[in-house]
């Protein structure tokens, strides 16, 4: 692996032809957000199988985390993924990164989806989307990046870094965190708090933002 | 929109919105604020733009060995109309500038509690037991006698303001009361106030806001 690292680094430029793995280091029409675009374009059937290879697992994996059996972690992903197929026209990439919109549309999958059981109909909450635009909501994190913030949070303070963490992957309230850190729920609150409010001054700050 | 919430949810709320786990009640306040708050929804944004960032550095788990294949299969089978539900939306309601929450809210009827007061309750489609949620419509300079809270209460402010010792709250605030809350809200007396309120905990008799209410002048 060492080699291969070298001869990256050494010779191959993006969209060089010996650049075999374009989904970790894409050419510019493989990255993400060119990918939705191609299937908002013209129903680019490659362009969503390499979409698919690339989120469909890390979906998998991210909503298994939070306690889904692998079955029904699988049938999330497979739903997630035919959603992006059918909303890519509604993709955005000024106001969110593609990881970042297939995130968002996970989530309120994984919402029905608990809710279903319950015949709930209730509004789409999608803040990503083209439509219904407030001016006002650009004002912070506007064309960030998933890879700016996944620096960001990279840089916290390991005890904030924790309790993010629990809290997206593991699905956690406030109070089921401090329960499970046998700490105060206040001790909890102000980390999460100084957390975001971190990651907030890192994306308004120049160079923040990708 | 030119009004800004000046009060918002506190943040264990709008993280337990963003994970889908409020009561049907709690979820539509917090929804209804954040039409109203460009700050709240930014906020909303940053949990999506953590979220993404964790999923991309999540190690993947293998999907199953036919799962590209029936992937690139259902994107070939026709979309199903999304089913329309019919929204009830009563003509009382034609006057005021509703969030695009409340416009798709299902509010079947309102019943008067008191001369220039009325309620209009909210109606969900799953279970909605344990929370109460209504509009109410209070007229112009009415005010609560003091009283307490049992369990959780929001108060949603849409049209108007009150007050109450704690301050002056205005469209898209959200005031949150409970046990430790003691205070007699009142009524602007310039102009009429209609909020969403969600209550947990006791249910109160229909009877029992009519009761409390009371035109300024007689107090």
């Amino acid at each position: 692996m060492t080699f291969d690292h070298i001869s990256v680094i050494g010779f191959a430029g993006p969209g060089m032809d010996t650049d075999t793995t374009p989904l970790r280091d894409p050419t510019p029409d493989s990255t993400p957000e060119r990918l939705i675009a191609r299937i908002a374009e013209s129903r680019d059937r490659d362009a969503y199988a390499l979409l698919f290879t690339r989120f469909a697992p890390k979906l998998k994996a991210f909503v298994m985390g939070q306690g889904l059996s692998a079955q029904e972690a699988e049938d999330l992903a497979q739903d997630a993924m035919l959603n992006v197929w059918r909303k890519a026209h509604l993709f955005d990439p000024a106001k969110a990164t593609a990881v970042t919109w297939i995130y968002s549309i996970a989530r309120n999958l994984r919402i029905d989806a608990a809710r279903k059981a319950k015949r709930v109909r209730d509004l789409p909450d999608d803040l990503w989307q083209g439509e219904g635009e407030k001016p006002a909501d650009q004002e912070m994190i506007d064309h960030q990046s998933a890879q700016s913030i996944s620096v960001l949070i990279g840089a916290l303070p390991p005890d904030q870094q924790t309790v993010l963490k629990m809290s997206f992957y593991e699905d956690l309230s406030h109070g089921d965190i401090a329960k499970a850190l046998s700490l105060p729920l206040g001790t909890v609150k102000s980390r999460l708090r100084l957390a975001l409010a971190r990651l907030k001054t890192g994306l308004s700050a120049p160079g923040g933002r990708a | 929109m030119t009004h800004s919430a000046r009060v918002h949810p506190p943040e264990d709320l709008l993280w337990d919105y963003h994970r889908g786990r409020l009561s049907p009640g709690m979820r539509l306040t917090v929804r209804t604020h954040t039409d109203l708050c460009p700050q709240c929804r930014s906020e909303l944004r940053l949990f999506d733009a953590i979220g993404g960032a964790l999923l991309e550095d999540v190690e993947g788990v293998a999907m199953s060995d036919n799962a590209l294949d029936l992937a690139l299969a259902r994107i070939e089978r026709p979309e199903e109309p999304e089913s329309s539900a019919t929204v009830t939306h009563p003509g009382f309601l034609d006057g005021f500038d509703l969030p695009e929450s409340l416009k798709a809210a299902d509010i079947p009827g309102r019943y008067w509690v008191a001369p220039g007061v009325w309620m209009a309750p909210v109606r969900f489609d799953e279970d909605s037991r344990g929370t109460k949620t209504y509009l109410m419509f209070v007229k112009k300079g009415m005010v609560m006698p003091e009283h307490t809270h049992r369990g959780r209460e929001i108060t949603l402010m849409l049209k108007g303001t009150f007050n109450d010792q704690n301050g002056s709250y205005g469209r898209g605030d959200f005031v949150l009361c409970d046990e430790t809350i003691q205070h007699s809200p009142a009524v602007s007396a310039d102009e009429d106030c209609l909020c969403l309120v969600a209550q947990e905990g006791l249910i109160l008799p229909k009877t029992w806001l009519g009761k409390l209410l009371q035109p300024f002048a007689r107090i």
